[in-house]
């Protein structure tokens, strides 16, 4: 037993490796392209923010995934069953991501994971214990999540366009507006923290502390967003440029964000199941809900980290390199939409992808014009690929399974 | 492997940058019609023939350029401009091109002897054709910044002020070709009906020139307005 408790530690391992392979090197993509971070820096925000996400936040999600798409308790009296099935899971999930990472496909690593659980549960406790109304809302996020993530981005794209860019004097309508957005940022970005996000530091705020705090921190960082500004102000004539580069230091905050939000959310991919097994191993038994050690939250986020240093740098370098038409105050609108919404839903414990809606907030960008060109039909593969996800993972899972069973069964 | 990623493909090739070189080299080609007519005028046949090659080519570059920003506009590609105006644009800019080309086809054709009465006012009507192709180059070169600030503001402002110029260019050169028409016909005597009739072909290529330039500018000033 013991060989396969490594052999679970290495999947999942390998499991928050591809996420970070694939899934942070999509979000990571926009930043290195529109110039505001190079590709060590983009490394770095990503290892720092995936981590605390991962750590701070994302225990909240694991469960909800783990428990919601099929039930634990199925598995009571053949705990065994559960443990070679959670690891097929990861490995099932984790070979399609290898597969989509080396076809630069951007499918969800949160559906890869539910899919694989499908599959092993189809095998093992049979169709109608699957539950049917969490793969339905999923469905329903391959239409949702992009499209709340676009809506948010043409949102703010629009606002800074109509703002900002547009305005009589560029620059000071940016010194004017930016704080603001660092303030939204940072009152989003605290909230989902401080709301019952601290669990893992046992520091659980309620809304009514945690509102006004957050509120507070917004305004603090809008304003010495303010001070800051005001300071290097330098008149610059009506040069739109210049608030590019203004926004490159913004986009660098919304990139920490998109680490954050995706961290939080896709972490507790590689963990959850993880977690299960440990649980099973430790105790004998297995409950609703596996406690998710913090040791287990670090473990993934160093695979992430280990796979954004080994394999995404090649991914945001593809990406950043091939849409250089992206600026820096598109890329701050679509990973503000992008972040939003997946944290958003983090907290409303939504099974959505960081990619999926990254998708949507970029193509939400071009339809504010801010793209020189928007390719749609892209977006058929796109679409057909997240569809496939799901008994693609599921199948390799399903094999793993047979595989996993023969060899400790 | 290489594998274009489908987030980076989702960023489709932008056709502005694309159009801008596509002004550039229509814009050489005009450059060359002031040499050309020079050359023509005294009666140096060779340089009128190195000069065509010459501006051939270009035209055939520019043609290049036109047909490769054609195939790469799909419908699937969504743009930030109306296509219409943006495919009308091309379409009268690429014009400019095969006129400055019709000069020099002409003049290589039959060597007609035009009255020297007549040749300053020919290369003054060069000199403004050329100028109002000029004021649309600095309008249309803006068009990749213009991406950039959304085709609005101040940007687009500079650019719509550039494209009125454009048409005052037109108009003082149509006034120029009205005054040389008219010189022509003074000076009809001395020549033969074959050689009134190429000198004023001549001159109403020219004047073409000048119009295309003005509804290069017209369309986009569609592009910019039409939103």
């Amino acid at each position: 037993m013991l060989i396969f408790i490594v052999l679970a530690l290495a999947i999942g391992l390998f499991m928050a490796w591809n996420i970070g392979a694939n899934d942070v090197a999509n979000a990571m993509g926009t930043s290195v392209g529109s110039g505001a971070l190079t590709l060590k820096q983009a490394v770095l925000v990503a290892a720092v923010f995936e981590f605390g996400g991962a750590v701070l936040v994302g225990a909240h999600v694991t469960s909800t995934i783990k428990g919601g798409i099929l039930s634990p308790e199925l598995f009571a009296a053949t705990p065994d069953i559960f443990m070679f099935g959670m690891a097929a899971a990861l490995l099932g999930a984790a070979v399609w991501l290898l597969v989509a990472t080396i076809f630069g496909l951007p499918v969800s690593t949160t559906h890869s994971i539910v899919g694989a659980v499908v599959g092993f549960g189809i095998i093992t406790v049979g169709w109608g214990n699957v539950n049917w109304g969490t793969m339905a809302s999923i469905v329903l996020s391959w239409v949702v999540s992009p499209l709340c993530g676009g809506l948010l981005a043409f949102l703010t794209f629009t606002f800074i366009s109509r703002k900002i860019i547009l305005s009589e004097s560029p620059y000071d309508a940016t010194v004017r507006w930016a704080p603001y957005l660092v303030a939204v940022v940072g009152f989003t970005l605290s909230l989902s923290i401080l709301y019952k996000g601290l669990k893992n530091l046992n520091l659980d705020l309620s809304f009514s502390v945690a509102g006004p705090t957050c509120l507070a921190i917004g305004g603090l960082l809008g304003l010495s967003m303010r001070v800051w500004l005001k300071r290097r102000h330098q008149p610059t004539g009506f040069s739109v440029a210049a608030v590019e580069r203004l926004f490159a230091g913004l986009q660098v905050v919304t990139a920490c964000y998109v680490a954050f939000a995706h961290g939080a959310n896709d972490v507790a991919n590689a963990i959850g199941p993880l977690a299960g097994i440990m649980q099973v191993y430790q105790e004998g038994t297995l409950a609703a809900k596996a406690p998710v050690p913090i040791w287990i939250l670090g473990l993934g986020g160093v695979g992430i980290v280990a796979g954004l240093a080994t394999y995404g740098y090649k991914v945001i370098l593809t990406i950043g390199h091939q849409i250089t038409t992206m600026t820096p105050t598109r890329g701050f609108s679509a990973e503000f939409g992008a972040a939003t919404t997946v944290l958003a839903a983090s907290r409303l414990g939504l099974p959505i992808s960081t990619t999926h809606t990254l998708v949507g907030a970029v193509i939400g960008v071009g339809f504010a014009r801010g793209l020189a060109a928007l390719n749609l039909r892209v977006i058929r593969n796109i679409v057909t690929s997240w569809v496939i996800t799901i008994p693609a993972a599921g199948l390799i899972s399903v094999v793993a399974f047979y595989a996993l069973r023969s060899l400790f069964g | 492997m290489k594998t274009v990623h489908a987030i980076a493909e989702l960023f489709g090739r932008s056709p502005f940058g694309p159009l801008v070189r596509h002004t550039q080299k229509v814009h050489e080609c005009v450059r060359e019609v002031k040499p050309l007519i020079e050359a023509f005028l005294r009666k140096d046949y060779e340089e009128v023939e190195r000069l065509y090659d010459r501006i051939s080519d270009l035209e055939h570059e520019a043609d290049t350029i036109k047909r490769d920003i054609r195939t790469h506009l799909p419908k699937s590609l969504y743009l930030p401009v109306n296509r219409a105006d943006m495919l009308k644009y091309l379409k009268e800019q690429d014009a400019i091109a095969d006129t400055a080309e019709d000069i020099a086809v002409l003049l290589t054709i039959r060597r007609t002897k035009i009255p020297t009465a007549l040749h300053d006012e020919i290369l003054l009507l060069t000199d403004k054709v050329i100028e109002t192709s000029d004021l649309l180059v600095k309008a249309a070169s803006e068009l990749e910044r213009l991406q950039k600030s959304v085709f609005g503001g101040k940007d687009a402002e500079q650019v719509i002020e550039q494209i009125a110029q454009v048409n005052q260019g037109e108009y003082e050169a149509d006034k120029v070709q009205t005054q040389v028409s008219r010189h022509l016909y003074e000076v009809e005597d001395e020549l033969d009906p074959i050689s009134a009739y190429f000198t004023m072909k001549l001159f109403r290529l020219l004047g073409e020139i000048a119009n295309h330039a003005e509804n290069t500018g017209d369309s986009l000033d569609m592009m910019l307005s039409n939103q």
